[in-house]
């Protein structure tokens, strides 16, 4: 995956509401059908480390089942990040594939 | 989580919470991603060895890796939940504060006005005492005078300054100067202070002219200089509408011409503090500086680099008996002592003579006297929330119990007192604004003169108080201070408690310990109020004696105003002539009842005086007769309704080419004609041509030309009939109020005197008042403070009656249950406060015997151990305390013993 990547697809996941750690990944997995594979590990640094850096926050909460879990919410300066950083990597994602598609042809 | 920790303000995450937290979440993970594995087939064995593969290297090492990670977060989450906890701290004390506005109320109202006072104070105290002097390195400046051995320091004549200039090598540069006055003559005609100065004067004090240029120091030479002045500011702005061109132009000085020569900065008006102009000292011609014991200048030098103050003080040792045999007194000394005088020179930093001595111990004397009050104040507000700390004592042990560390919770109440205090030292400075406004207004320099309060530098002025930066820091410091002064204390006393004996029984607690503490600063209150009472109640007793001094003349209805002849005006043999002219255009005036003139008015302190001798009488035998000499007119002794006693008053007759006459005071005729009788006899007094000798024809009442303290000097009066003098101060007695009748009278006097200036109108009320200003404030200022004073310690009995009281309530209720009576539960209360005042009282007498000492000087007919006042404030403190242990008492015998029984 590329750099960064994994920052941006959390917090794009977090935008449609509060998760956990585990829901996270299981909604990326789903939303790709399983292309996008996350590593369990490097999840749980990437959203530590974006909680330093104050782009997410975490509460213990109940889950639906009654048990303790710590839920993430995606904070104003996440959303920022999430906005630029996300076009940023959309222009280059369609210039990558045009360009690959050149070379198909 | 953050929340609970949050209510009940436990200590911030450590970080094996941290860590712990970052376990918890990746066990979760693991057992969903297992639960999900499962589901999708496989065995629990494989699905949790998939788990943790895909967990990899956050799982194998969580210790290792997590360890930065959770540090970060630690740190973070210490610094936001301090940041949080002070603010969650100050909201809880706002929302206190606000639950009891009448106790906020009041406490703000207190340190308001404690604080206010005290920046006031301080405010003046660094103006004139402190605040380093407005001049270029003021601590090279040094003030030089000559001491005689009989009469302390004088000042420098012309000659004598040279000699000591030319003897010197500890100063880079020396200059003679003495305030003066004179008149701006010409159109509209004024009255200006000025300074005659020596051409170093503003080099030596640092000071460059603004415009044009500084004295040429060529003019120092000799007498008979040219005539050349650098005017103030203000004058420049006041007659030259502030054109440059003024420089170079001519202005008239007592009808003789001055060349302009440059303007002073607008904050410089010499060291008098006063100055409308500098002029050149050796204008005046050589004869009239040429006199070597026309003692008439001050002196100051800005020492040379390098040189100590140990060596110029040293220096000045050695030149001055030089001096003094240089210059010898001629005709031997005329000391009664028989010691011979012995002369010498000393140099002093001209910061140690910045202010009178006097004036340095009022305002240091008022500074504690607020502080005083102040630490009251803080007393008080201790009470209060210790009070209050008891009555939560359930609240904390609750929160002790839960883990709140005891650190934390006097944090806590810490806050709560500090922000009671910043509220406090907001409120405080429309005080301290108001309060500096006040003093920078009072006591002028002719006010500080009259009440003999000289010696100070008029540049370091009451005008210099101001409420700047330096008295706003000292406003926060105080405010900070006294917030943990009157928080700590009870925050510390609240949480040091046995946990279980106080969840146990809630509010009720005994609390002896707090209880002996609050009854401490209690007793302490009481005696720093009797302290400020005593101290307020000698100065207000001395200030009654001044104000009931019989000054030997009646000031009601009078109106005084001065007038200056120039040079030349009217020929001095018309001046008679003039003083009638004067008299009857006043006399004309609707109102006016009598009109008077003499040279000196009553309580001036500063008049003229000089040597007498009685004819036919040894010199020895007067030995150094000091007379004060005062020029009157023939009514001027019915208008100010000074008694004759003996003889008669001057008359028509008493001419210029008639025989001499001169009347006395009684103080000349006790002092210098024991057993004799005066009338008739032949005195001398070398003044107003009068050293051939006078008849004496009459014998008037003691009138007090000095400061009101002081006791009567022999006097001498001279009439203007045989004596001419230009300067003139004019008595009007009038009908009705004499402020009222100043225009007419003025224009009265411009009528007959065109080109001279007329001022310092005023009705001799005011001066009255006047020479015992500083008395009066002082007296209001102390009486002021005992009075806040007395009514803390008040509210402070009080409080802690009333808190008792409350206590004890279900004692009280068996008590009467088993058959006291009514009278006896009011005597138990009364009795308390009694025995809190009674320590007060002695410890506070003890106290005020040993700090009244340092009124000793201030005080006018008043011994400093005044049985009176100290009895009288006694009485007045133990009648406060009776009445705020009256209302507590009253209540506690009010107990109904059912209802206390069944809450008890």
């Amino acid at each position: 995956m590329l750099k960064g990547t994994l920052d941006l697809l959390v917090l794009k996941a977090l935008t449609l509401g509060p998760m956990h750690g585990f829901e996270i990944v299981s909604w990326l997995e789903q939303r790709s059908n399983g292309s996008v594979g996350v590593d369990d590990g490097a999840l749980y640094y990437a959203l530590h480390r974006m909680e330093e850096r104050g782009w997410i926050e975490s509460e213990w909460r109940l889950t639906s089942n009654n048990r303790k879990a710590r839920y993430y919410r995606v904070r104003a300066a996440g959303r920022a990040h999430l906005k630029t950083e996300g076009a940023l990597l959309e222009k280059y994602a369609r210039a990558l594939v045009d360009i690959l598609a050149l070379r198909t042809s | 989580m953050r929340n609970t920790r949050r209510l009940f303000h436990l200590d911030p995450l450590s970080r094996r919470l941290a860590r712990a937290e970052m376990r918890d979440e990746l066990a979760f993970h693991l057992e969903e991603r297992v639960a999900q594995l499962v589901a999708l087939g496989m065995t629990p064995d494989e699905a949790r060895a998939e788990a943790i593969r895909r967990l990899g290297a956050a799982w194998a090492d969580a210790d290792a890796q997590l360890e930065h990670s959770a540090e970060l977060k630690e740190r973070r989450l210490n610094v936001r939940e301090r940041l949080q906890e002070f603010a969650d701290d100050v909201r809880y004390a706002l929302r206190g504060l606000a639950a009891r506005p009448g106790f906020t109320a009041i406490a703000v109202l207190t340190l308001g006005i404690g604080i206010g006072a005290n920046t006031a104070i301080y405010s003046a105290v660094d103006a004139l005492l402190l605040r380093s002097l407005p001049f270029a390195e003021p601590g090279r400046l040094f003030d030089i005078v000559q001491r005689s051995s009989e009469d302390g320091d004088a000042a420098w004549s012309f000659p004598k300054y040279a000699f000591f200039r030319d003897a010197q090598k500890s100063y880079q540069s020396l200059a003679a100067h003495g305030p003066t006055q004179t008149i701006i003559t010409g159109t509209e005609p004024e009255r200006v202070y000025a300074e005659e100065v020596t051409t170093a004067y503003l080099k030596t004090l640092g000071v460059r002219v603004a415009k044009g240029r500084d004295f040429p120091s060529e003019l120092d030479a000799a007498g008979g200089a040219r005539r050349v002045t650098i005017i103030s500011d203000a004058l420049w702005q006041r007659r030259f509408n502030a054109d440059p061109a003024a420089i170079g132009q001519s202005l008239s000085f007592n009808n003789q011409p001055w060349e302009i020569i440059g303007i002073l900065p607008p904050d410089f008006r010499g060291l008098s503090g006063r100055a409308e102009a500098l002029l050149n000292l050796t204008a005046r011609p050589a004869d009239a500086l040429s006199e070597p014991w026309s003692l008439e200048f001050s002196m100051i030098g800005r020492l040379r680099e390098g040189v100590t103050a140990e060596q110029a003080v040293a220096e000045a040792a050695l030149i001055g008996p030089r001096i003094y045999d240089a210059f010898p007194m001629q005709g031997g000394t005329l000391t009664t002592s028989k010691k011979p005088e012995q002369w010498t020179a000393e140099a002093r930093p001209l910061n140690t003579i910045r202010v009178a001595k006097g004036l340095k111990r009022s305002l240091l004397v008022l500074f504690g006297a607020v502080a005083m009050v102040l630490l009251i104040a803080c007393v008080n507000l201790a009470n209060l929330l210790v009070a209050r700390a008891m009555s939560r004592k359930q609240e904390i042990a609750v929160r002790l119990a839960l883990g709140a560390g005891r650190g934390r919770l006097v944090r806590l109440m810490v806050t709560e007192s500090l922000v009671l205090a910043l509220l406090g030292g907001a409120a405080s400075l429309a005080v301290a604004l108001a309060g500096t406004r006040m003093l920078s207004a009072i006591n002028p320099q002719d006010t500080l003169r009259v009440q003999g309060l000289t010696g100070g530098i008029g540049a370091v002025g009451f005008d210099a108080i101001r409420l700047d930066a330096s008295a706003l820091l000292f406003t926060f410091l105080v405010t900070v201070s006294v917030g943990l002064l009157f928080g700590l204390a009870p925050a510390l006393g609240a949480t040091r408690q046995s946990l279980v004996k106080d969840l146990k029984d809630g509010s009720s607690g005994s609390g002896r310990r707090t209880g002996a503490g609050r009854r401490v600063l209690v007793v302490a209150e009481v005696a720093l109020a009797l302290v400020l009472l005593a101290g307020s109640g000698l100065m207000i007793r001395s200030l009654g004696k001044l104000l009931a001094v019989d000054p030997g003349f009646d000031g009601r209805n009078v109106l005084t105003l001065r007038l200056s002849m120039p040079a030349g005006t009217v020929s001095p043999d018309s001046m008679p002539g003039f003083y009638e002219r004067l008299q009857e255009e006043i006399s004309g005036v609707p109102g006016v009842e009598q009109v008077a003139i003499a040279d000196c008015p009553p309580l001036n302190n500063g008049c003229n005086g000089t040597i007498m001798t009685v004819a036919d009488r040894p010199q020895s035998a007067t030995g150094n007769a000091m007379v004060g000499v005062h020029w009157a007119s023939q009514n001027w002794f019915e208008t100010m309704r000074v008694p004759l006693k003996r003889g008669r008053l001057f008359t028509a007759e008493d001419r210029l080419n008639a025989p001499k006459v001169v009347l006395i005071n009684e103080a000349t005729a006790r002092k210098y004609f024991q057993g004799e009788d005066p009338l008739g006899k032949r005195i001398a007094v070398y003044q107003g041509g009068f050293h051939t000798g006078a008849e004496i024809i009459g014998i008037v009442g003691d009138v007090r030309f000095g400061t009101i303290d002081s006791t009567a000097v022999p006097d001498v009066y001279i009439s203007y009939g045989q004596a001419r003098l230009p300067r003139m101060m004019v008595f009007v007695r009038t009908a009705g109020d004499p402020s009222a009748m100043a225009p007419a009278v003025r224009a009265a006097v411009q009528r007959v005197a065109p080109l001279a200036p007329v001022f310092d109108v005023r009705p001799m009320s005011a001066r009255i008042a006047n020479a015992s200003a500083q008395a009066r404030y002082s007296a209001v200022l102390l009486g002021l403070f005992a009075a806040m004073a007395l009514s803390l310690a008040v509210m402070g009995i009080y409080g802690v009656l009333s808190f008792a009281v409350a206590q004890r309530t279900g004692e009280i209720g068996i008590r009467m249950a088993l058959g006291a009576e009514r009278g006896r539960v009011l005597a138990l209360v009364m009795r308390d406060g009694a025995i809190l005042a009674a320590m007060g009282l002695a410890i506070g007498v003890l106290t005020a015997l040993a700090l009244t000492r340092v009124l000793r000087t201030m005080l006018f007919e008043v011994t400093t151990t005044d049985p009176l006042t100290y009895a009288a404030m006694a009485v007045v403190l133990a009648m406060a305390v009776a009445i705020a242990s009256w209302i507590p008492a009253r209540r506690a015998a009010r107990v109904d013993p059912v209802i206390a029984l069944r809450k008890g």
